[in-house]
């Protein structure tokens, strides 16, 4: 174990490397890469990494990229790879196989804008795009959140009550490019912590059978269902893979949500990724002046944590949610989920939506301030209000 | 789950790659060409693992939990055959095992949508067969003009007949310089099953690219499958030759320039008038001739030379 | 007029393939309804639909604007499209009294009982839209067809139907069919429409039903299930094996099965080639070297590149082949064989395998009759003949040498004997009066082979002229040449086309320096013994001849040329102009019936065969005489019925046997490489006219044997099995193994097969 100063990035291409390497002993490992800004350090990383039962395959497009990944993981292997931005919305089609082929792939993706016009800064559009699709999504605010959390989405999805790829998402450049201090845990440890890949259903000679043809709608729907139920285990299996994490590496690589002063908080703040970064800092300030404030951090998109949410809210009169994303026609996607998720169980609560550092817009301290005033201010919701970058 | 690991692949056997109570329709020549490959497997003592993008070919496979095909078989996007193939080949690889990675590709998924995908495996050369059934049409979707519709043929988007060429894909693979590129007719099965036992000898991309006669869309009868792809040989409108390395040529069947009408006239498809015989002729020719040419200049030699 | 649709909703079923047009079906209902103001749905249910699957398709009509989009579980009536899909589930929620409408040429009266408490109209839509070339041959669109049915059946009008049809952009053909079909409607009526239990609503989806409450899952291992789908439930037409009588079997005088023999060459099994052969004959190696080969003339090869060289293989098979021959079991009866030509040898022989005792009575002292004395050694070497003899003498045949058989003779034998053979061939030889009477300068052909077969004879430095155009004629004029002769002249009255000798026979007699001259009769031998000349001691008077009108024989007559006389020099006149039988052995007003006991006043079965009865002349006819004799005297003697007419043996599950000779217009000969036929090595023409040995050499291996086309009978060649596109033809040993519940009738089996052997038949 080593600590280094390395980028987002970096972090990420190195807990996919050895979380494939850890499955030198099975089926091995691979990955179809492709590049695109500003992802592409990672498959870089991937593409240089001495596996001893891997291989990299440079593709011609994302689409293919996850096509190689799925063709690998169908095979049994333990199978990633990396995107971003239109090279997710390219990928689309083949992201959507992975999830209903039940194939534990981990996505890293590096947010950004969606084009045109062409912009390379930080947005969650691209990801929050995949929203229907059965995939575990976290969102990660530090380069060793990263780490942490791609090995852990390996074990999360490779177990067999679950058997759904994840994707784990941090903001361009401020995550992504932003080299930090960062804990890179050796191969050994590694190797304790993602036991060898097991596919139940991967594609064998001696049982041959036939994954995607036709279905009729009973069964489809059933497969749905399925899935349904895979997602409905996830907080359960989440909570042993990040007890197991704490074991082998001395560290918490965090829940599906974290909170911070929830427990008796007027005003809770609701952010994900960096901007949470920034919130905790103001709500640290503000809680040690006595206010009762509190942040909830959304670590896990999908499936999205409503019971957590609730009950971290038990104590609020009034929230407000930060979202770096707008659905047209409608606003935050993290505030429309949460909304829903309050739907019936706490319909006193005044929910605010701020839609706030889109498209790479930095998401400052004074902003916060200003957002945390308009709430208090508040007597109704109003619909999303647009901050300006500033 | 227990494993299996170690357990040599159970040999394909002709029974088991494309089992009875499949859906293809009657007549069907994609039938034939999977009843040809299984047969040329079980002979190799080989077997396969399908990568079938949309198309007929994973629609015969039946509903979802049965299936028609007796080796494991993945349906993958339109666009994705070569590459999710890839992936396979590599773990099959990575883990030295034994069985072809085969995609089975209509000419829509081949000549169009997956173009990109092929081209990229074909240029890594990875370790796959890939085999077009072409039937000239989008047959699945109720038969829609591809780039592999030849001139004149009517289709549901070409209602006045098809007024392009179609796309010479041979060329194009033959270009990519991989290890073996050749056509197949199923009008022709020792021809056949010996360009398939040379596909599995090789390693690296393979193409093959099969006429396949498809009554529905070609609008013709049923028991006249065969009939027209050997028609269509004979007469010099598809020919049967190999490629090797995009370096080496070798013609297998001398067309006899059957009349071409011979061809066309069975199938309702095409209708008169809107096939100019004169140009298909020339055009034949002209294809056959630079054949011969590259045939001449750059030869295959065999072991025995 | 709108009983049934007046202020309700109608709602009809169709059930049908796919392909067939089933939802244009509903839809031309549905626009029929919507063009006289009705409210319309027209619907399919959509998957993944290959033509010849089962399908269905709805349509509803109302008065009211329709607000449903569900499908429709209760129908009101229901459309068949296909005969083959009439059964239980048709009637699945069907409302009792609703009509059901089948295309088929039944009655619908063959459905009441069946359906018992609906209404039935039937029409046959299929020939309709054959007739008027919709659709393919194997899948007809008989839409058009059962929508004017329909429009009868709903008490609606032709005419609005017809709109309908002309409104979706049909033309001509497509209404005349719904017009026939309108007329030709037949319904008929349940004695009363009682009250009846509805049946139970089945699954109109025919969707996936997983047994237990949640379907089947990736992640737990499902995919492989074998498919569920009997798609021979698809076919309108289903492949069956026939098989019909190969020209060569047709036409072979012995009775071979010539086809079987070729078949086991072609595979490389010449021990089994011969065994197929010594079913029927017991001369392989002799055929092989002297048969005229009808076979090869019938041969539907020559359509191609050229006949099989049956003759040869047959040799090839006698000479390499091994085959034991058995009796059969034992018996007491006692048979009487006169005469050890072909004919006697071969009844013999068959006797003896069926277990009778048999007695040859032969008059000389060698066995082989014509076969050793009238065919010259050069085309029939002795060692074959004994080679041959052997193997039938092998069975424990006797033989009574120096036993000339008169009147009183035969009668002794009949009353010694359970059964008498006469086989003592044509003994009368046909002359020709040349003026000179018996000059020794005149001889018959028969005497002077036989004279040369015993090295009584030479003819050195003569000028020979042989009258005939027979085997013997050819068989003399060469044997001249080896006997010393200077020239050796062949005359004949007829021309090329009418010689009856065997083609390859002339052609070598050509080769070795005989000349054959046509259009000549001989009138009179001029001796002419002191005036010796270059061209011999004689002259022979010859006439030309033209040929006129056909004779009995089909032949054209050849007619004398008045004042075209003119002379040949000549040594020795040879006479081979025909033979005819010896009937003084038998009581005065004996007849000889072939293949029949002799009618007369002899008790014991008495037969006369081989050329004495059929005067056929050859090795192949006597052969084919001999065995039915046989199996003639087998039948009499035990009163039973065993065929003695070739019997194809088949290997294999034959369904249909056709009784008919396959012609070359049956086979598909395109299919068929063209490969021109091996004949053997023959010694060159200078060499072999200095010598009796053998000419031919015979083919070196048995390729020629795969040229056989295998005419109507299944070779095995497997290509229906090769073609067929679901795998549901297999070959199962001999055996063509279709699997009919999933054949879905494509014909590909039919239209690939070289040889006619795989047909369709209707279901």
């Amino acid at each position: 174990m080593s600590i280094e100063v390395v980028s987002g990035n970096h972090a990420a291409g190195y807990a996919l490397s050895v979380a494939g390497e850890a499955n030198r002993g099975a089926r091995g490992a691979s990955c179809g890469i492709y590049p695109i800004t500003p992802q592409t350090e990672i498959v870089e990383y991937v593409a240089s990494f001495p596996f001893h039962k891997s291989r990299v395959v440079p593709v011609e497009s994302e689409h293919s990229a996850m096509a190689v990944s799925i063709g690998a993981s169908l095979a049994g292997a333990r199978a990633f790879t990396a995107s971003s931005s239109n090279g997710i919305a390219y990928m689309v089609e083949n992201i959507m196989v992975a999830g209903y082929y039940r194939l534990p792939i981990v996505m890293v993706a590096v947010n950004r804008t969606l084009g045109p016009p062409w912009n390379i800064w930080a947005d969650q559009g691209d990801t929050l795009m995949l929203r229907d699709f059965p995939w575990i999504q976290f969102y990660c605010e530090s380069n060793q959140e990263v780490l942490d959390t791609t090995l852990l989405a390996f074990r999360l999805a490779e177990d067999h009550r679950i058997l759904l790829p994840a994707l784990v998402a941090m903001d361009a450049f401020i995550v992504s490019h932003t080299q930090a201090e960062t804990v890179l845990p050796d191969q050994p440890t590694v190797d304790r912590y993602l036991p060898e890949l097991d596919l139940p259903h991967r594609l064998r000679h001696e049982d041959p059978k036939t994954l995607g043809g036709l279905v009729w709608p009973e069964v489809a729907m059933s497969l749905r269902q399925e899935i349904d139920e895979a997602m409905g285990r996830v907080d359960e299996v989440l909570a042993e893979c990040r007890t197991a994490f704490v074991d082998v590496f001395d560290r918490d690589p965090g829940g599906a949500v974290e909170t911070l002063g929830t427990e008796d908080a007027e005003i809770v703040i609701i952010a994900s990724s960096s901007i949470a970064t920034t919130v905790r800092e103001i709500v640290k300030q503000r809680r040690r002046a006595g206010e009762k404030i509190g942040l909830v951090k959304i670590k896990m998109f999908r499936p999205f944590p409503e019971q957590a949410l609730r009950e971290a809210c038990r104590t609020a009169r009034k929230v407000a949610i930060l979202d770096r994303n707008y659905a047209a026609g409608v606003g935050g996607v993290f505030w429309q989920e949460t909304k829903a998720a309050f739907q019936g169980h706490r319909d006193d609560l005044l929910v605010q939506n701020y839609l706030t550092g889109l498209c790479g817009g930095d998401v400052t301290p004074a902003m916060v301030e200003e957002i945390i005033a308009d709430v208090i201010a508040r007597s109704a919701e109003t619909k999303p209000v647009w901050m300006a970058t500033q | 789950m227990p494993t299996l690991e170690g357990v040599p692949p159970i040999p394909c056997t002709e029974e088991c790659l494309l089992r009875p109570g499949n859906t293809n329709c009657g007549g069907c020549g994609m039938g034939v060409g999977l009843t040809m490959l299984g047969r040329a497997l079980a002979e190799a003592g080989d077997t396969c693992t399908l990568a079938i993008p949309a198309c007929c070919g994973i629609v015969t496979a039946g509903a979802f939990p049965t299936t028609s095909y007796g080796v494991p078989t993945v349906a993958t996007t339109f666009a994705s055959a070569a590459a999710v193939a890839a992936g396979i080949a590599t773990i099959r690889d990575l883990n030295e095992e034994r069985g072809q990675v085969i995609c089975w590709a209509g000419d829509g998924g081949t000549y169009d949508i997956g173009i990109a995908t092929l081209s990229a495996a074909a240029e890594r050369n990875e370790n796959i067969i890939y085999i077009c059934y072409d039937n000239e049409i989008y047959g699945n979707t109720g038969g829609q003009r591809s780039s592999a519709t030849p001139p004149g043929a009517r289709t549901t988007t070409t209602p006045g007949g098809k007024s392009e060429d179609k796309k010479d894909i041979m060329a194009i693979m033959a270009a990519h310089q991989i290890p073996y590129a050749a056509t197949l007719s199923i009008a022709h099965p020792e021809d056949f099953a010996r360009k398939l036992r040379t596909a599995f000898s090789i390693s690296g991309t393979r193409f093959l690219l099969m006429h396949s006669p498809c009554p529905t869309g070609w609008k013709s009868e049923p028991a006249d499958s065969v009939e027209l792809v050997r028609l269509a040989v004979a007469s010099g409108l598809f020919s049967l030759y190999e490629v090797w390395n995009g370096r080496a040529w070798r013609i297998n069947v001398e067309p006899d320039w059957t009349d071409p009408m011979e061809y066309f006239k069975r199938q309702r498809r095409f209708r008169d008038g809107e096939i100019d015989l004169q140009a298909t002729e020339r055009a034949s020719r002209d294809r056959f001739q630079r054949l011969e040419v590259l045939a001449r200049e750059f030869p295959y030699k065999t072991k025995e030379g | 007029m709108l009983e049934l649709a007046k202020n309700t909703m109608v709602e009809i079923r169709i059930h049908g393939r796919g392909g067939q047009g089933g939802v244009t079906l509903a839809k031309l209902i549905a626009t029929s309804r919507f063009l006289q103001g009705q409210s319309v749905q027209a619907f399919g249910l959509y998957a993944a639909e290959r033509s010849g699957a089962p399908i269905q398709a709805f349509c509803r009509y109302a008065d009211d604007t329709i607000h449903n989009r569900n499908l429709i579980y209760e129908p009101d009536h229901v459309i068949v499209l296909d005969p083959t899909l009439v059964g239980p589930g048709i009637t699945g929620g069907l409302k009792p009294g609703g009509w059901i409408l089948i295309n088929t040429p039944a009655s619908p009266d063959t459905f009441q009982e069946q359906f018992s408490s609906n209404r039935l109209a039937t029409v046959d839509a299929t020939s309709i839209a054959r007739r008027n070339k919709l659709g393919t041959r194997t899948v007809p669109i008989v839409n058009t067809a059962l929508a004017g049915a329909a429009v009868r059946m709903l008490e609606f009008n032709l005419e609005e139907m017809q709109a309908a049809i002309e409104h979706l952009g049909f033309t001509g053909p497509n209404l005349a069919a719904a017009k026939e079909a309108y007329d030709q409607l037949r319904t008929s009526e349940p004695a009363e429409l009682q009250a009846v239990t509805r049946s139970k609503s089945v699954s109109s989806t025919g969707l996936y039903h997983a047994d237990e409450e949640r379907g089947p899952s990736f992640v737990e291992g499902a995919g492989g299930g074998l498919p569920g789908i009997e798609t021979g439930l698809w076919a309108t037409e289903q492949p069956h094996r026939q098989q019909f009588i190969p020209p060569c079997n047709h036409v072979c005088p012995a009775g071979n099965d010539v086809q079987g023999f070729l078949q086991a060459l072609a595979n490389d099994d010449v021990d089994n080639a011969l065994a197929v052969i010594v079913r029927t004959s017991p001369f392989p190696s002799i055929c092989g070297r002297v048969c005229p080969a009808p076979c090869m003339a019938s041969c539907n090869r020559v359509e191609l590149d050229g006949a099989v060289n049956v003759r040869q293989l047959e040799r090839y098979a006698g000479d390499h082949g091994r085959a034991t021959v058995e009796p059969l079991n034992e018996r007491d009866e006692h048979v009487a064989v006169v005469g050890s030509g072909p004919a006697g040898l071969t009844a013999a022989y068959h006797l003896a395998r069926l277990g009778y005792y048999v007695t040859i009575y032969e008059q000389g002292w060698e066995i082989g009759g014509l076969l050793r004395t009238g065919i010259p050694g050069y085309r029939l070497p002795a060692d074959v003949l004994d080679r041959e003899i052997g193997r039938i003498l092998s069975l424990g045949v006797d033989v009574e040498f120096g036993e000339p058989i008169d009147r009183n003779r035969m009668l002794e034998l009949a009353q010694s004997h359970d059964a008498v053979l006469v086989a003592t061939g044509l003994q009368e030889l046909q002359a020709l009066r040349l003026g000179v009477g018996d000059a020794e300068a005149v001889e018959q052909g028969i005497d002077f082979l036989d004279r040369s077969h015993r090295g009584e004879v030479r003819v050195d430095g003569e000028h020979v002229v042989v009258v005939g155009g027979g085997n013997t004629a050819m068989d003399a004029a060469r044997s001249a040449l080896r006997l010393g002769a200077t020239s050796s002249r062949v005359i004949y009255r007829r021309t090329r086309r009418e010689m009856p000798a065997i083609e390859e026979e002339i052609e070598e007699a050509l080769e070795e320096g005989v000349v054959i001259d046509f259009l000549i009769q001989p009138i009179t031998l001029q001796l002419n013994e002191r005036d010796a000349s270059n061209e011999g001691r004689h002259r022979v008077v010859c006439r030309h001849m033209e040929l006129g009108e056909p004779d009995e024989s089909g032949r054209r007559r050849p007619v004398e040329m008045a004042g075209s006389d003119f002379e040949i020099g000549c040594d020795r006149v040879i006479l081979a102009l025909g033979q005819s039988p010896d009937l003084s052995v038998f009581p005065e007003g004996t007849e000889v019936r072939q293949d029949q006991k002799l009618l007369g006043l002899l008790e014991t079965p008495v037969y006369a065969i081989g050329d004495f009865a059929t005067r056929d002349g050859t090795v192949a006819g006597a052969i084919g005489s001999g065995r039915r004799s046989a199996f003639h005297i087998h039948n009499t003697l035990n009163d039973i019925d065993v065929p003695a007419t070739r019997q194809n043996e088949s290997s294999g599950n034959v369904e249909v046997w056709r009784d008919e000779v396959i012609q070359s217009e049956s086979l598909k000969l395109h299919l068929f490489e063209r490969r021109l036929p091996s004949k053997g090595v023959a010694v060159p023409p200078e060499a072999r006219r200095a010598t009796f040995d053998e000419i031919h050499a015979g083919l070196t291996d048995p390729r020629e044997a795969k040229r056989c086309l295998s005419c109507g009978v299944c070779n095995e060649c497997d290509l229906c099995v090769t073609f067929c596109p679901e795998g549901v033809l297999k070959r199962v040993g001999h055996d063509l193994v279709f699997d009919y519940p999933h054949c879905k009738g494509c014909g590909i089996c039919v239209t690939e097969c070289p040889r006619n052997v795989v047909f369709m038949s209707h279901l």
